[in-house]
């Protein structure tokens, strides 16, 4: 991984057009501005974390309560 | 294609029910082509059945079933990931989380729903943007029975 050191205010250019900005830095916390085009996700490493966490978790469906989701269905359309 | 799956056993899936995920399903990178199976004509939930890892599925429903308000927007980099031309329509899934031994709500994934274009048959699973619940509760299991045999129809 590559390491650099920063102040507040400086910033890391990431390939083209991705642009990282040290905002502010209090109390163990530090503050990114991050300037990339609209097409570029960038989401907090935890949400991505959770959403794998989570899809690992549905991918291990074993038994289903086929009646409690019917009675969700029931006379309010099909999915 | 005929493929071998650990739940269905081996089903045909026409070439235009096939859906291509990209991307796959986040942490899942190796499975781009799905199928949504039916479970059996009555019931509101689908099945998301990779076709390249027979052994990797996922249960999906409509969000409108349970969330009528769950409207995720779908953004000009989403329409552009699907190939979705003007008045192309993009379908939402969400999906669904059983717990072990149905011990607790079977919860849906509000924050990474999937999206697919209907007529380019491109899908992504999507983070949203704006903050909803990974863990939505849907429904108590209580009174739930075991898994019945899917009929296993691929949706065209």
């Amino acid at each position: 991984m590559l390491v650099l050191t920063r102040r507040v205010g400086e910033g890391i250019t990431i390939g083209p057009d991705v642009r990282v900005v040290v905002v502010e830095v209090r109390n163990g916390h530090v503050r990114l501005g991050v300037e990339a085009p609209r097409s570029v996700e960038v989401h907090r490493d935890e949400v991505r974390a959770r959403i794998i966490q989570e899809n690992r978790q549905a991918a291990a469906v074993g038994s289903i309560p086929v009646e409690a989701l019917r009675a969700l269905g029931r006379g309010r359309g099909q999915a | 294609m005929k493929i071998e799956t650990s739940r269905f056993g081996t089903i045909e899936v026409p070439e235009h029910a096939v859906l291509t995920f990209p991307s796959g399903i986040i942490g899942f990178p190796a499975s781009t082509r799905y199928a949504i199976l039916d479970h059996d004509r009555e019931a509101p939930f689908k099945w998301l059945q990779s076709l390249d890892d027979g052994r990797l599925a996922f249960v999906i429903m409509d969000p409108a079933l349970f969330k009528p308000d769950y409207c995720p927007t779908v953004t000009p980099v989403l329409r552009a990931h699907l190939g979705a031309a003007d008045g192309d329509e993009v379908a939402w899934f969400v999906i669904l989380t059983i717990p072990a031994n149905q011990a607790g709500p079977v919860t849906a994934n509000l924050q990474g729903p999937v999206a697919v274009n209907l007529r380019t048959r491109l899908a992504a699973q999507v983070i949203l943007s704006e903050e909803h619940p990974i863990r939505y509760p849907v429904v108590e299991c209580a009174g739930g029975a075991a898994v019945s045999e899917p009929t296993a129809q691929a949706r065209a």
